[in-house]
């Protein structure tokens, strides 16, 4: 038990530690925030007065009040779940969010699921061939695992994308079509924003799939050196028993290192996101950042590490399930 | 994620030839692959355009063709005849001789902006790296090394770090320190502070695992101080898994910028104060100013695909750390060249040895063995080469050995470690891993069934497919190896372990008659049948290997091949499990192939002894005859290396030297350099395994042949009994 106590213990600090961050920043570093910030606002002409005005209480500026009860008030503020107020769309920050979650959570669950169960399947596979012609397979995953997911993005747009000018199969703007179906549970509506979410769920699982299949592999060519798999074909049980007792062992390090790669995926998602106007968190970051409206920005980026955290939580309950070893000890 | 997590924690090498041992200072030397090769192409070709690229372009990346520019085309569905006022937007020009990559919608020359982006993208990607690994070195270092509470505090900050998700961080970073955008030294930073996490969690691990070494151990034990330590023994040895982590870092940092200045949040050279031009910056400007939609591909593809160059060229080179670091990663040893050339299949498959095609055409070798084929044989082994490797690097680990297992009999394999029997007994079977190959021979099973529907016949074990070879394996031919808790899978349930055989080649029991069966099978080895619900870390090491051993005897197996299965245990318990073996096999009948170095114990428990050296089989005689009257000057030395069990006590002299490395053999017989008997003869002619005259015994040896005098260790008089002293329980007890 004292192993998951740890764990839920390092999630709370490191939540703690991002909304700190993101409060306090603002408000330590040297120079005069605002004004820089109001400055490039008004560049773009994105920033009226009534802007100026909620970005200075925003970022604690010319406020009466000592750091401690600013801090003090933000907290109490966010154990209610109220995270402050747009001003850029005028409503409470919690309730836009929850509003944009639902397109990011699909999208990323989606695509994680599907990229993690084909990067390990397709990793197996390539590690219980090895020396065949399936080693070329790696070149070419190397090179996809360092495209940047907005790169993949754009491309895919080009070729495949309605706003692109090659193919022209698929919707790649918005989350639904905007013009044509109404919001609600109706055919058109659920078909649209199946269609549309085909494009960034295809960027995501291409973008991201390689790591765990490189990840994959190497696990299960270490494991395969393992006396326990030798024993199964010594057995003679089938082939694929065989891999799966490689494989099952061989994800257990895959699993406990989603840390890392669920991290990476949240990131490239919100670039996804913004390349596709898709009406996710990650669009809603870029959007508030350009319209200073930083209790929007700070309520994202806390929800964001809250789904990080979220993630590597059920990553490692999934890995008390599957190693037994880690059980006895939780 | 180019890191594999074991390749960082477990560095033992792989074992098996070709493996090098772990030296004490382990400098980086990477292997010559051509992915190693490529990768350093790749990034020697960007370090130098990083360096003249903005001198190297052909226009600056700011300056505008007004010549030939574009810019006023009408927006379709505005202007003239349309509700709309007219629109205009500016065109760029697509590659041409005078633009190799074209322009931007502002007429600059795209190849001069890809050159001149080079330099702060790479800059900024190294001097993050740098910081984050000086970071992640002084955090990881000094948790693993100090330990304690300071350990515990550092982790805490390092997992932290890791589970707050970097590009959400690092954007907020940038957004809220007003003067990063035109500074790429504080983007750097910035970039460190998300990133180092992920390596000092890594080097912590390692350093907590040197420190436990012999050698830190000894530097501590002779009083050199904590810092020296840490410098001279540790820090050399953590240099491959910094390097992996700095290039991973780089990666990452190069990731991190183009995403941030993607957002615009990194400076743009057109706003104030400037930036600098990056790859970011392109993507950026060609995104926001509709070069996707206008499908201005030379625009925005080449700072794209820069990246993913780049990221490709620091990853191969990371593959090459990590198959310094693991040399399991490295291929399997077997060049797909040279394999083709030898007849046999490069990919490897994990229980089928591959046959080297000469085999076939090879006439079958002659019996040598005259009395092999009186009595009973189940497995033949006629002429087995074997080699690890193709072609002019392959190593002969064993050469020319005819071996004859009789029905129910006990043949011992003894040996130095590195001799060869391993290697003999598994590819015999097929179950040789790669770089493996079976290069000649004829491996004969006469299979006859003791329970169960198998196969009967003569099998012929090298031409075997897959699929005969699966009907044979553990049903008539089982096998148990040194180590239980490696043999067993350590996530599923022995229970499950059982029921997984049982089902594959007892299809008629039901999931009930499959679960008994195993009960049963474990009581007879003298365990609960409780203990089918245990994993094998939650079981002794004794219990494992009895597990194993009821594993081995479920289907009731003509045949167990039984590797050193008891070395790793205690005597009381390697006691126990012979005398539990001798008692089934007298039950059932199987008969055993048992492999050791350890002589005392086979002349217990073996009808016939072979001892193998360097590859090759120097002396073969009944077990009682081998053991009070060795013929062959290093059977001699191995009986004298372990003291007997019981009977006359004799000095022990053990063999001077080592064993001699496949590589490199010693010409003529290849104990000669360790003999103490050795002749002219012997470092000139190899000595071949013939029969003693008269005798049923056999020997490889020029002491014995023609007119040479024979040493008086080497002439004691054949015991008359052709048995062993059998194993009897109660005296072993006693003695013990």
């Amino acid at each position: 038990m004292s192993a998951v106590l740890r764990r839920l213990a390092v999630y709370f600090l490191a939540a703690w530690v991002a909304i700190t961050v993101s409060f306090l920043l603002p408000r330590v570093v040297p120079g005069n925030p605002v004004a820089g910030a109001v400055a490039r606002a008004s560049q773009s002409g994105n920033c009226n007065s009534q802007c100026v005005l909620a970005v200075e209480e925003q970022l604690g500026f010319d406020v009466h009040k000592s750091l401690w009860d600013q801090y003090v008030e933000y907290i109490g503020n966010l154990s209610h779940g109220n995270l402050g107020h747009s001003w850029s769309e005028n409503a409470p920050v919690g309730s836009l969010i929850l509003s944009y979650l639902p397109w990011t959570l699909a999208v990323l669950g989606l695509a994680t699921t599907i990229s993690f169960v084909a990067g390990t399947t397709i990793g197996t596979f390539v590690a219980w061939r090895r020396g065949s012609w399936i080693d070329w397979i790696m070149p070419g995953a190397t090179f996809f695992q360092a495209i940047p997911y907005f790169f993949l993005a754009l491309v895919l747009v080009l070729i495949f994308g309605q706003t692109g000018t090659m193919l022209r199969w698929l919707p790649s703007l918005f989350g639904y079509d905007i013009y044509t179906v109404t919001p609600g549970f109706n055919g058109p509506y659920i078909s649209s924003v199946i269609a549309h979410a085909i494009l960034p769920v295809a960027t995501v699982v291409l973008a991201s799939i390689a790591g765990f299949l490189v990840a994959m592999r190497n696990q299960v060519i270490t494991t395969m050196d393992e006396d326990f798999v030798l024993m199964a074909a010594a057995k003679g049980l089938h082939t694929r028993t065989v891999i799966w007792y490689a494989a099952r062992n061989a994800l257990l390090p895959v699993v406990s290192n989603f840390t890392i790669a669920i991290s990476l995926v949240v990131s490239g998602q919100i670039l996804v996101e913004i390349v596709f106007n898709y009406p996710g968190i990650g669009y809603h970051l870029n959007d508030a950042l350009g319209k200073l409206d930083y209790s929007l920005v700070q309520g994202i980026f806390v929800v964001i590490t809250l789904i990080v955290l979220a993630a590597n939580l059920l990553a490692d309950v999934v890995y008390v399930l599957i190693d037994p070893r880690a059980r006895q000890i939780a | 994620m180019t890191i594999a997590p074991t390749s960082l924690t477990e560095v033992a090498p792989a074992g098996g030839p070709g493996s090098v041992a772990f030296h004490r200072t382990r400098i980086l030397r990477l292997p010559r692959s051509p992915k190693v090769i490529a990768g350093l192409v790749i990034m020697g070709l960007f370090g130098v355009v990083a360096v003249i690229g903005r001198w190297a372009a052909p226009y600056s990346p700011n300056a505008t063709d007004e010549k030939n520019w574009v810019q006023h085309v009408l927006v379709a569905g505005t202007g003239p005849g349309t509700p709309f006022p007219a629109n205009y937007y500016p065109l760029p020009l697509p590659p041409s001789a005078a633009h190799w990559l074209g322009t931007t919608v502002f007429a600059q020359d795209a190849l001069s902006q890809v050159l001149a982006s080079t330099q702060a993208t790479l800059f900024v990607g190294l001097l993050a790296a740098a910081i984050a690994t000086v970071l992640s070195v002084l955090f990881g270092v000094t948790a693993g090394y100090v330990g304690g509470g300071t350990d515990e505090g550092l982790s805490l900050v390092a997992n932290v770090f890791l589970a707050i998700p970097g590009l959400p961080l690092l954007i907020v970073l940038a957004d809220y320190v007003p003067s990063a955008g035109s500074s790429i030294l504080l983007v750097g930073a910035i970039i460190a502070v998300t990133t180092w996490a992920y390596s000092a969690r890594t080097l912590r691990a390692q350093t907590l695992s040197l420190r436990n070494r012999d050698f830190v151990e000894a530097a501590r034990v002779s009083g050199e101080g904590r810092l020296r330590i840490i410098m001279v023994e540790v820090l050399p040895n953590l240099v491959p898994i910094v390097a992996a982590s700095f290039l991973f870092t780089t990666l990452a940092a190069i990731g991190a910028y183009v995403a941030i200045a993607f957002l615009g949040l990194a400076g743009s050279p057109t706003s104030y104060p400037p930036g600098l031009w990056n790859w970011g910056e392109m993507l950026r400007e060609g995104f926001a100013n509709n070069a996707v939609r206008g499908g201005w591909w030379w625009w925005w593809a080449p700072p794209g695909i820069a990246v993913a160059l780049l990221g490709t060229g620091l990853a191969l080179l990371n593959f090459g750390i990590d198959e310094f670091i693991n040399p399991r990663l490295r291929s399997a040893g077997l060049s797909r060249k040279a394999a083709r050339k030898a007849g046999i299949s490069a990919s490897s498959r994990l229980g089928l040895t591959p046959v080297a095609r000469s085999v076939w055409d090879a006439p079958s070798p002659a019996s040598k063995v005259a009395h092999a084929s009186a009595a009973d044989p189940v497995l033949e082994i006629r002429g087995l080469c074997v080699d690890y490797g193709v072609g002019d690097d392959a190593v002969h680990a064993v050469m020319d050995c005819d071996l004859v297992l009789r029905r129910g009999q006990v043949l011992g394999l003894a040996g130095e470690s590195g001799s060869g029997k391993t290697t003999l007994a598994l590819s015999a079977i097929r179950l040789l891993r790669p770089p493996g190959v079976i290069t000649a021979g004829q491996v004969l099973f006469h299979s006859k069934p003791i329970s169960g529907d198998g196969p009967t016949g003569t099998i012929d074990l090298l031409a075997a497919g897959q699929r005969q070879l699966r009907e044979v394996r553990w049903s008539e031919i089982a096998v148990v190896l040194q180590s239980a808790l490696d043999s067993l899978n350590p996530v599923i349930t022995i229970g499950a372990q059982f029921d997984d055989l049982l089902r594959v080649h007892r299809p008629h029991l039901s999931h009930d008659e499959r679960w008994n069966r195993a009960g049963e099978l474990l009581e007879m080895v003298g365990m609960n049948a409780d203990r089918l619900r245990s994993y094998a870390h939650e079981l002794s090491g004794g219990m494992r290997q009895r597990a194993m051993i009821a594993m081995a005897i479920a289907l009731e197996p003509q045949v167990i091949i039984l590797d050193e299965p008891t070395t790793a245990l205690d005597v009381v318990t390697q006691r126990e499990i012979l005398e539990e073996l001798i008692g089934l096999r007298d039950r059932i009948g199987f008969a055993t192939l048992f492999i050791t170095h350890d002589l005392s114990l086979l002349v217990e428990l073996a009808d016939e002894i072979a001892v193998m050296y360097a590859g090759r089989l120097m002396e073969r005689a009944p077990a009682a005859s081998l053991f009070h009257a060795p013929r062959l000057p290093y059977t001699h030395g191995l009986l004298h290396c372990f003291p007997p069990l019981h009977g006359a006590r004799v000095a022990m002299e053990g063999i001077p030297g080592s064993p001699p490395d496949l590589r490199d053999l010693p010409s003529g017989c290849a104990f000669h350099p360790r003999c103490r008997w050795a002749m002219q003869r012997c470092s000139e002619e190899r000595p071949q395994l013939a029969q003693l005259n008269g005798s049923d015994r056999e020997v490889a040896c020029w002491l014995h042949a023609g007119d040479a005098v024979v040493p008086a260790e080497l002439a004691q008089p054949d015991p008359a009994s052709r048995r062993p002293e059998r194993m009897d329980a109660a005296t072993r007890v006693s003695e013990l």
